[in-house]
């Protein structure tokens, strides 16, 4: 099994499941710099032989990439029919599960309650300068949020954002990890993230302040994790992991470890926590958003000095 | 004569080609072969305009220049702390030398991304020393090189003062007998051990280029960067990823052609292997300042690591130790233990055909050298693509993918650490025996391997601590569910608890310091 989602949140579910079906799980885990696009990559050059049989993705948009490649086995879990309909492809090739919210952190120390930033477009504004930071576009969970900025916008509009984002000293991280520690320390007044490293943040008792971006206007960006069945060699195991992840336990646990936001009516919200249902969220079609993903990598490379 | 014992003479008289060929066609298929599989990427759909396209860009040259431009600082630091410092470390009368030289050493046998995590830990937010001017300088190329130099100066240090127990006494007594001790080591000393200070400029300026993690963690865009743009980015382009670690194996070449060139026929004869007694240089009054600065050198880089105990001890990071580590630390273990085992088999062959100019030993020489500056992530998808096939998934597989992938990039270590070991060896023994009749194999059982045994040994050493200390190579093969610690270390960083991932550290910290402590101690009982 190939996994981007953070392996302190997953193992422990993994190993319920080896407890409970006697299938020993053999994981590669990705790390935060490369976060989904190493092991979905490791998938693309294996293609010749698979190897792996389950990607448990961060996201639903990189696995359209393996979808086009042919390299799904699509499966129609039974525990799939509790997600709502725009969380899961019809044919199974991929499942949504628990799922992330890319929010402001923002450090109380250093932001007012009435400065407090409201949209994404705050990171670009000149009073912030040189003060928020995200993750290097080119990897993880920040691509597919500003490909879902172009798709929102146009690819002007978002090109024209990132620019002067640049223009406005915003620090560019390895990883969105590294923008909670960035916010969680002072170093910047705000960063763009995803809820997972907000609960990481609060946890440890970090001063920040949790913003859901663009609520009044275009909403914000929800990502579910994403239940995918490869190609590998083992299709009858595939399967009851497939179903064992999908299922009311291994969701409420990501909820409750990871504070990710229940997409299945059946499991309940982490303390203090809310439902996918509960916010305003940016209408997206995740097919549509790979293809932008994609179509804007020479450009976010360039900008990106690479 | 039977006829087929005609055969079996020839073969016994071609013992030595024909196993420099089998070594060669093995460390061939291991470096070469994966970047043959990669080229021919390029001849897929749109991958060769792209990669012209890519590799016309001027930002493509600005970006290659700059890391050339970071690691020429990287080297010139390194030497310009290493140089004095090995001369003092290794020939001086400062106080605790030899502890000091080890404790200096240690940190290179960290991985790089552990010190630049242990130095936020001290200057970052949160840290013990932290403070605006040093965040800003840390997370920057000027702090990329600094924290580089500081990690790889010890290369330097080392290679000098062991190359200086190789000096003639005789020569530095001269000297002394019409200069003092600075001029001696400076116009005697350093230009006797120049072949070790052109291997040491080669080996740090090529990790200092090929480095990802360090200016990755630190913002620092760097050429290796934008290949692994390629394969970690969302539109993965192998061929283009192979077309752009191109000009890095000009680098490579220009690099072997530089060392060649400042260490003339002495290539491979720079460490002192064998025991020598020499007499210390006196430094008479410059001796307080020279001990201050050698024990700076030597305890400046345990601050980053005492930063992650720090943290690790604070956040009760060793209590929750053994829920988090695993098998990795055992997997780590396994894999540089057989990985180094295999480089060594390679070295003894390779490395003595380098070592007496046996014809081809120079070119497989450089192509481990090659293997060495690549980038990790371009061997490693030339290996997915080489290995991972049905019939061989008793390798892609297994742990022995880790193997294979170590020896082809760790090899140039050991390599070359025997071919030293064998160009100090008279040449006198292996002719005398061969004039007796004693064929190759026999010679290698009886003579090479026994008399070069403390080298070999070093070789097997330095080849397992590299691997021990690899990240890059194996983050990209590693079986699953048999992550290496660093991978485990690297995956939990992510959101993991932050004295957990700073135990894990000091973990892999012990065990290559357990490591390079019981091998030293093998080696040091073998000296007597």
């Amino acid at each position: 099994m190939y996994l981007s989602i953070d392996q302190v949140f997953t193992e422990p579910i993994l190993r319920d499941f080896e407890r409970q079906s006697g299938v020993k799980v053999r994981a590669v885990f990705d790390t935060e710099e490369t976060k989904s696009t190493g092991v979905l990559n490791r998938i693309i050059a294996e293609a010749r032989s698979p190897q792996a049989d389950v990607f448990w993705s961060g996201d639903p948009v990189r696995p359209q990439l393996l979808v086009k490649r042919g390299l799904v086995r699509a499966y129609v879990s039974p525990e799939a029919a509790a997600i709502p309909p725009g969380f899961k492809a019809a044919d199974g090739a991929w499942t949504g599960g628990a799922a992330r919210a890319r929010l402001l952190l923002v450090n109380k120390t250093r932001v007012k309650p009435d400065d407090m930033p409201r949209s994404v477009r705050d990171l670009a504004d000149p009073k912030w300068k040189g003060q928020t930071a995200i993750a290097n576009p080119l990897f993880g969970t920040t691509t597919m949020h500003v490909a879902a900025l172009a798709d929102a916008w146009g690819d002007d509009a978002l090109k024209a954002f990132l620019t002067q984002l640049k223009a406005n000293g915003c620090r560019i991280a390895s990883s969105n990890g590294e923008v909670k520690r960035l916010v969680a320390s002072g170093e910047v007044a705000f960063g763009l993230a995803d809820s997972d490293d907000a609960a990481e943040a609060l946890h440890d008792g970090a001063p920040i302040e949790v913003v859901f971006p663009d609520k009044d206007e275009m909403g914000t960006l929800l990502m579910p994790t994403a239940v995918v069945p490869l190609a590998g060699p083992h299709a009858e195991e595939m399967r009851r992991l497939v179903d064992y992840l999908l299922s009311v336990p291994a969701e409420q646990k990501l909820v409750d470890v990871a504070a990710h936001l229940p997409l299945r009516a059946d499991v309940k919200p982490a303390p203090g926590g809310k439902r996918a249902s509960d916010i305003k969220t940016m209408q997206v079609d995740y097919s549509r958003i790979a293809d932008t993903m994609e179509r804007l990598q020479p450009w976010l490379r360039e900008w990106a000095g690479l | 004569m039977a006829p087929g014992m005609g055969w079996a003479v020839a073969l016994r008289r071609r013992e030595e080609a024909l196993l420099l060929v089998a070594a060669g066609v093995v460390l061939a298929a291991l470096a070469f072969l994966p970047l043959v599989f990669l080229g021919g990427e390029l001849a897929k759909g749109e991958a060769l305009r792209q990669a012209v396209r890519a590799l016309s860009a001027p930002r493509t040259w600005g970006l290659f220049l700059s890391s050339v431009g970071i690691a020429s600082a990287v080297t010139i630091l390194s030497l310009g702390i290493g140089l004095p410092l090995g001369v003092l470390l290794g020939r001086s009368d400062v106080p605790l030398r030899r502890v000091a030289l080890w404790l200096h050493a240690f940190p290179l046998f960290v991985p790089p991304f552990l010190l630049a995590l242990g130095w936020f830990h001290l200057l970052g937010g949160g840290g013990l020393a932290r403070s605006e001017l040093g965040i800003r300088v840390l997370f920057s190329a000027p702090g990329a090189i600094l924290v580089l130099a500081l990690a790889l100066t010890p290369i330097v240090t080392s290679l000098v003062a062991v190359g200086l127990q190789a000096v003639d006494p005789s020569l530095e007594e001269a000297a002394l007998l019409v200069a003092g001790p600075r001029r001696a080591a400076a116009r005697i000393l350093l230009p006797l051990v120049r072949p070790a200070i052109a291997l040491a400029a080669l080996v740090v300026f090529s990790l200092a280029f090929s480095e990802l993690g360090v200016p990755m963690f630190l913002r620092v865009a760097v050429y290796p960067g934008m290949v692994f743009s390629r394969l970690g980015g969302v539109d993965y382009a192998p061929g283009e990823a192979f077309a752009l670690a191109l000009p890095l194996f000009v680098v490579a070449v220009g690099l072997l052609a530089f060392e060649r060139r400042a260490a003339g026929r002495r290539s491979f004869a720079v460490l002192g292997l064998r025991s020598r007694e020499v007499p210390d240089l006196r430094l008479g009054r410059w001796r307080p300042a020279a001990t201050v600065f050698a024990a700076a050198a030597a305890l400046l880089p345990f601050a980053p690591i005492s930063a992650l105990a720090l943290r690790a001890a604070g956040g009760h990071g060793f209590v929750e130790l053994p829920q988090w580590i695993g098998s990795s630390a055992w997997n780590s273990l396994f894999d540089a233990l057989v990985a180094g085992t295999f480089v060594l088999a390679l070295a003894v062959v390779i490395g003595h055909a380098a070592a007496r100019r046996r014809r081809g030993g120079a070119g497989l020489d450089a192509l481990a050298v090659l293997a060495f500056v690549m980038p990790a992530s371009v061997l490693g998808v030339g290996l997915i693509a080489t290995w991972n096939r049905p019939s061989l998934q008793a390798v892609y597989g297994t742990s022995a993918i880790i193997a294979l992938a170590f020896a082809a990039r760790y090899g140039a270590v050991g390599l070359r650490t025997a071919a030293v070991s064998f160009s100090q060896g008279s040449e006198h023994y292996e002719e005398a025996a061969a004039i007796g009749g004693a064929r190759f194999l026999r010679r290698l059982g009886r003579i090479l391997v026994p008399i070069h045994a403390r080298g070999l040994a070093a070789a097997w050493l330095l080849a397992v601590v590299f691997c021990l200390r690899d990240l890059e190579t194996a983050v990209l093969l590693y079986p699953a569910g048999q992550e290496p610690l660093t991978v485990r270390i690297f995956t939990l960083e992510a959101n993991g608890p932050e004295a957990v991932v700073a135990a894990l550290s000091c973990v892999q910290v012990a065990m290559i310091a357990i490591v390079l402590a019981l091998g030293s101690a093998v080696l040091f009982r073998r000296k007597r």
